[in-house]
């Protein structure tokens, strides 16, 4: 078995359905500016389609156009708000993927690092196991929520940005990047659980934040082991995991702002050995993006040309 | 102390005497164990260090194949296999300085010889998403059976009150074998529904088999090992 894959080689079974991450990379790097952010979708209109055709997402698509990651995806899971059902349907598929991913991504730690100390080794096959049953606990969530596995296209995305062939950059990119993204996730799914009084869901997801902030700690640790003794690439790993956590802030969709579909987990982060300084620059660095005003009114631009060019076809049939 | 109070144990001087009539007070069932084993201290450290190879190897490959592997139950399944492999080296680690290794021992693997450790890469082989018979085959119809065997013969033929802790880890690591064997069952069962799928596990298990025993096993002693126990789980 060779060491370093892919995202695209992650085994799937039959079910599961990849989109093209190049979707989710152009997402993360919107600015806030109308014009730009219906420029930048417009033309992915087609790839947008294809990846979601017979997915639980195609009546999305045909009724939102290309935007409707952005009116569906980054808009904040709020109990009763319109549309929240299939937001959230989306979200347990996004997190059942990530926790895939998470898995594979521990194990490749396993695999690909076979010189490592042996206190990573029992950390990250710990790792192995809290993820397996991460995989088998939001299966079961998915089904509480009535949405089942594949339903959704997959983006292979998390491994892509955060499996680095550098030990000390994948802990940082997997262990502090991708895992305190899962705790930002996990703490807002906690919020909404507990606003509409569902003790299934919060007690679950509130084991799997308590795994997810043992992993983050993994990570700080293991970054400075990896790197002790050398500034330059403690440096350089640091500036991986911003990279990262630009790329997992989705345009400002995990930040601080007001307007975020989740907030920041402060208090989870810092009690995995986030310092109080890394927390600003993530305050920072993820803040930058579009705001649900300028997402709202690309939507409807979006939208509205997304209709004409179907209102054209049906004219070209017709003739 | 008062000199009329009587003693519970032999005192300094030959007046003193203790009352306590030795084991009398208890009714101990007699330890039937004896001593002396087949292996002496060097050479259960030796084996020591070849069951860590195997099971820090077994804990790496299952690593590497959870993201080849599609079908789900067979990832998340591995997931827990994969720690408790962890647990299994840890375990035996930890034996290693208590036999004269040294402090540093504790992460101290070793192949019984090349032969081994090319079954190991052999068994890592099979890569892509549709070997997942192949991968499972290798290493849950033949070496944790093997390992297993060994484990067990190990187990009863050391020396049962001085390498008592080594007896303890194998109770363990042998707890874990035996579901990992059930489990890899269960999966090529489901997987394997056609002739040809059961003929691509008849062929692997052979050929990884023959490995096995043309390299003499964990410890390169298999033909020794194998003697008078029975190789549970092989077919
Ligand atoms: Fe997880
Ligand atoms: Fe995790």
């Amino acid at each position: 078995m060779k060491r370093f894959i892919q995202h695209d080689e992650l085994a799937r079974d039959c079910r599961f359905i990849r989109q093209q991450n190049v979707l989710t990379t152009i997402l993360a790097s919107l600015p806030d500016d109308v014009d730009a952010v219906v420029e930048a979708l417009d033309p992915l209109s087609p790839l947008i389609e294809e990846s979601v055709r017979e997915t639980a997402a195609q009546p999305l698509f045909d009724r939102f156009g290309p935007a409707f990651a952005l009116l569906v995806l980054n808009e904040p899971i709020r109990a009763g708000a319109d549309g929240v059902a299939e937001r959230l349907k989306l979200r347990m598929h996004g997190i059942f993927v990530g926790e895939l991913q998470a898995l594979e991504g521990a194990g490749r730690s396993l695999w690909d690092f076979p010189e490592a100390p042996w206190e990573f080794k029992m950390n990250m096959a710990r790792q192995c196991w809290d993820e397996a049953r991460h995989v088998q606990i939001y299966e079961k969530l998915m089904t509480h929520v009535g949405v089942e596995a594949g339903d959704y296209p997959e983006s292979t995305f998390l491994f892509e940005c955060a499996c680095s062939d550098d030990p000390a950059m994948r802990v940082a990119g997997v262990n502090r990047g991708l895992e305190g993204l899962a705790c930002d996730v996990f703490r807002d799914l906690i919020r909404y659980a507990e606003d509409t009084g569902d003790e299934k869901m919060k007690q679950a997801v509130d084991y799997v934040l308590a795994d997810e902030i043992t992993h983050v700690r993994f990570g700080s640790e293991w970054v400075k082991e990896f790197t002790r003794g050398d500034p330059e690439h403690f440096e350089r790993t640091q500036e991986f995991r911003r990279e990262v956590d630009k790329q997992f802030s989705f345009g400002g969709s995990r930040s601080d702002r007001e307007d975020a579909a989740v907030r920041i987990a402060w208090e989870d982060r810092l009690e995995a050995g986030f310092s109080e300084q890394e927390l600003k620059e993530l305050a920072e660095i993820s803040v930058g993006g579009p705001s649900q005003h300028t997402m709202v009114t690309a939507a409807k631009i979006l939208q509205q040309r997304f209709d004409a060019r179907k209102a054209g076809e049906a004219d070209e049939g017709r003739a | 102390m008062s000199s009329a109070t009587p003693r519970m144990y032999p005192g300094a001087s030959p007046d003193e005497r203790t009352t306590f009539d030795a084991y009398s007070a208890f009714d101990v069932p007699a330890d039937l164990r004896e001593l002396s084993g087949r292996y002496d201290v060097e050479s259960t450290a030796r084996r020591v260090r070849n069951f860590r190879y195997a099971q820090e190897w077994m804990m790496m490959i299952g690593g590497g194949w959870m993201a080849t592997i599609p079908e789900l139950p067979v990832k998340t399944g591995l997931g827990k296999i994969v720690w408790d492999d962890a647990q299994s080296a840890d375990e035996f680690g930890q034996r290693l300085p208590e036999l004269r290794c040294g402090k540093r021992s504790v992460t101290a693997s070793e192949a019984a010889n090349d032969g081994f450790a090319a079954l190991i890469q052999e068994v890592s082989a099979p890569e892509s998403p549709d070997l997942t018979i192949e991968k499972v085959t290798g290493m849950f119809d033949v070496l944790k059976p093997h390992l297993l065997a060994v484990y067990d013969r190990m187990q009863r033929e050391t020396d049962q009150i001085a390498d008592a802790p080594t007896i303890e880890i194998l109770d363990d690591v042998m707890r874990r074998t035996r579901k990992h064997i059930v489990w890899g069952d269960e999966v090529l069962e489901r997987l394997c529904v056609t002739d040809e799928k059961r003929e691509r596990r008849r062929r692997r298990l052979l050929s990884v088999r023959e490995l096995l025993e043309n390299c003499g096993g964990v410890t390169g002693e298999i033909a020794d090992e194998s003697h008078g126990s029975a190789e549970r789980g092989e077919h």
